[in-house]
């Protein structure tokens, strides 16, 4: 090993130097939480495995619903709802990437090294944030024309079912939809992993945000049901995809709001949490 | 310059630091020591903000680790062996955290190279051996070649080559007149490394003072005469405050008095002189004997009698305790001091006897 000193740059004598530092400031940050995003394997590896499953997953049951003999009246009544069938999935994979976006690093170890560069935590996790919107908002804005390409053209070979144009009444909306509704279930995810700190933990909790406590509602009497179901972020949110409004339930950007407020009061607890806690 | 005030940390029930005060110098090498559970690690972690003390503050160079603008200009620090994701590449490690501080690419390359991981830059981090882990901390406290650097246990992991290398890495960076806090449990590597030693125990600061003053005024430190005429002196030196043993082929022991007193005694009593030396406690023995009250987890055969904490060259609160013998224990022949140091033993200072301490017992148990 050749001797230690000769690529440091000498005394750097303390306060007197302070002045010459560069300063980082949130750019930097941004810069390199997208470095961090995109130097691991399974960031891309997970985007690439959902995108195939929601497609392929969506496809299916498109394909399903029209050529069975015994098929349900959703193909008629809401094709566009038909050809997005797979996106529940894509949902909760989201949830699950935003939630190791931040717990990989309680895990690992590498959030001391996060938080000694960028010792404003609040700022760390606003950049993760902003990184994360724009990786799944992209990603999932793409999946959403091919995803809606692929089942129009396998309705186009049923020409017993309605084939929904984009130019037609809120079909256009539901498709770009699902790129915000996407990235708002990421941002679910995001702060419920750091307010919990645990992978598993993390995805246990999205997944009954997700799934488990609506199911649950079910069994409220309707008269509790239908109040807590229309305002149940992530069911009132999904009503961005809905062609025609639906019963018990908001309108399509009332529901975006209710789902937005959500995801911010979130955001919040997880930033108040992670700046009050030692990490 | 690191100044701590008056820092109190508790973990629930648990105080981990208790009112701990102490300055680090810049152009020394500070040792940072003390038995398992002492709070070492919670203090350096306070140091840079990612524990936040009920009471009392820190500073690096007058200002909080949150409120520095550019921190990992002025403070590096090798915290945790694996404060990375192990699926990232090391070059991708260093370059996100160069990226967050506004340090230019090129100087992730530097300190590659300056840590000898050129060549394992393009491996998984999770791949690397904890001696690479180490190189790779070392290279990310110096990412923002700071004035500032805290080590915790560096040489962990590490082959003697690496030992070695970062003992010259850390006098190098102190001698450029850096601040340098290395925490470590190998009482041997910190003897030969640092400068100057803060020990804490529980919690609490137990000593604050340099190497050399550590251990020249443990009582471990004694003086060994050869006489023929032991008889003779050996009054002298007991009226003068000495205890005195029996040492090997007839040399005596001498504890309690300087080498200039015990060579006086030995002029006024007109004996011949053969040799009279000085036996330097090793920091080992400094060290065990400084925080035998402090040790978070003690075996029971360590927790026999030592002489007095009386003498410490220490600037802070001593324990009140010290040298509370309970006599039935005395002479317990507790072979390894049972509080966790499982490599410190073998290795004393150069110079000194190299023995393990022998808990429980008054004196030296071999030849020196």
């Amino acid at each position: 090993m050749s001797a230690p000193a000769h690529a440091l740059s000498g005394p750097s004598g303390a306060a007197a130097s302070r002045a010459a530092n560069p300063v980082p400031v949130m750019t930097d940050t941004l810069r390199s939480e997208w470095t961090k995003m995109r130097t691991l394997r399974s960031t891309k590896v997970t985007l690439a495995i959902t995108a195939f499953l929601v497609i392929g997953l969506s496809a299916l049951i498109t394909w399903a619903s029209v050529s069975s003999p015994h098929h349900g009246t959703q193909a008629i009544t809401n094709p566009v709802g038909v050809i997005q069938s797979g996106w529940g999935l894509g949902w909760l994979a989201f949830e699950v990437l935003g939630v190791l976006v931040v717990t990989n690093e309680y895990s690992s170890g590498m959030i001391a090294s996060t938080f000694l560069a960028t010792p404003k935590r609040v700022r760390v996790l606003a950049a993760k944030a902003a990184v994360l919107s724009v990786v799944v908002g992209l990603v999932s804005l793409v999946m959403t024309f091919v995803n809606f390409y692929v089942g129009h053209a396998v309705l186009s070979a049923y020409p017993a079912f309605p084939d929904p144009a984009l130019g037609a009444n809120n079909v256009l909306r539901a498709v770009l939809g699902m790129a915000l509704t996407s990235t708002l279930m990421a941002l679910i995810g995001f702060a419920l992993g750091a307010i919990v700190r645990h992978t598993a933990g993390g995805i246990t909790a999205s997944v009954a945000v997700l799934f488990v406590l609506p199911l649950v509602l079910q069994a409220l009497p309707t008269s509790w049901r239908n109040p807590v179901e229309e305002y149940w972020p992530t069911q009132a949110g999904s009503q961005l995809e809905q062609v025609t409004r639906q019963a018990h339930a908001l309108t399509a950007w009332w529901g975006t709001g209710d789902l937005a407020l959500f995801v911010a009061l979130l955001l919040v607890a997880a930033g108040y949490l992670v700046t009050r806690r030692d990490a | 310059m690191i100044q701590v005030r008056n820092v109190t940390k508790r973990f629930g029930a648990k105080t981990a630091v208790n009112n701990l005060t102490f300055d680090v110098q810049p152009g020394v090498v500070t040792g940072f020591l003390g038995p398992n559970g002492a709070g070492k690690t919670t203090t350096l972690r306070t140091i840079v903000g990612l524990v936040r003390p009920e009471v009392g503050s820190v500073t690096v160079n007058g200002t909080k680790y949150h409120d520095l603008p550019a921190p990992m200009h002025e403070v590096g620090a090798l915290l945790e062996a694996k404060a990375y994701h192990p699926g990232r590449r090391a070059r991708d490690h260093l370059l996100a955290l160069a990226q967050a501080s506004r340090i230019p690419r090129r100087r992730v390359e530097e300190v590659l190279g300056l840590v000898g991981l050129s060549d394992a830059a393009k491996r998984k981090a999770g791949t690397f051996s904890l001696g690479m882990a180490q190189r790779l901390g070392i290279a990310t406290a110096l990412l923002g070649d700071p004035p500032v650097l805290l080590l915790d246990e560096p040489v962990n992991g590490l082959d003697p080559e690496g030992i070695l290398w970062v003992r010259k890495l850390m006098q190098a960076l102190a001698a450029e007149g850096r601040t340098v806090l290395v925490s470590s449990h190998l009482m041997s590597e910190m003897a030969l490394t640092a400068t100057h030693v803060i020990v804490i125990g529980r919690g609490r600061l137990i000593a604050d003072s340099t190497i050399d003053e550590l251990v020249r005024t443990s009582s471990g430190s004694r003086v060994r005469l050869r006489t023929p005429m032991a008889d003779a002196v050996l009054p002298r030196l007991q009226a003068a405050g000495g205890t005195v043993q029996p040492g090997d082929d007839g040399a005596i022991l001498v504890s309690g008095l300087e080498p200039k007193a015990v060579g006086d005694i030995a002029f006024e009593a007109q004996v011949p002189v053969y040799e009279l030396t000085r036996l330097e406690a090793s920091l080992e023995q400094a060290f065990m004997e400084l925080t035998q009250e402090e040790s978070e987890f003690r075996g029971q055969g360590s927790e026999g009698a030592q002489e007095g904490h009386g003498a410490l060259p220490s600037s802070g609160p001593l324990p009140s305790n010290g040298g509370e013998a309970p006599a039935a224990q005395q002479g317990w022949p507790a072979p390894v001091p049972a509080q966790g140091w499982p490599a410190g033993q073998q290795g004393g200072a150069p110079g000194a006897p190299s023995q393990g301490w022998p808990a429980g017992q008054q004196g030296w148990s071999g030849p020196a």
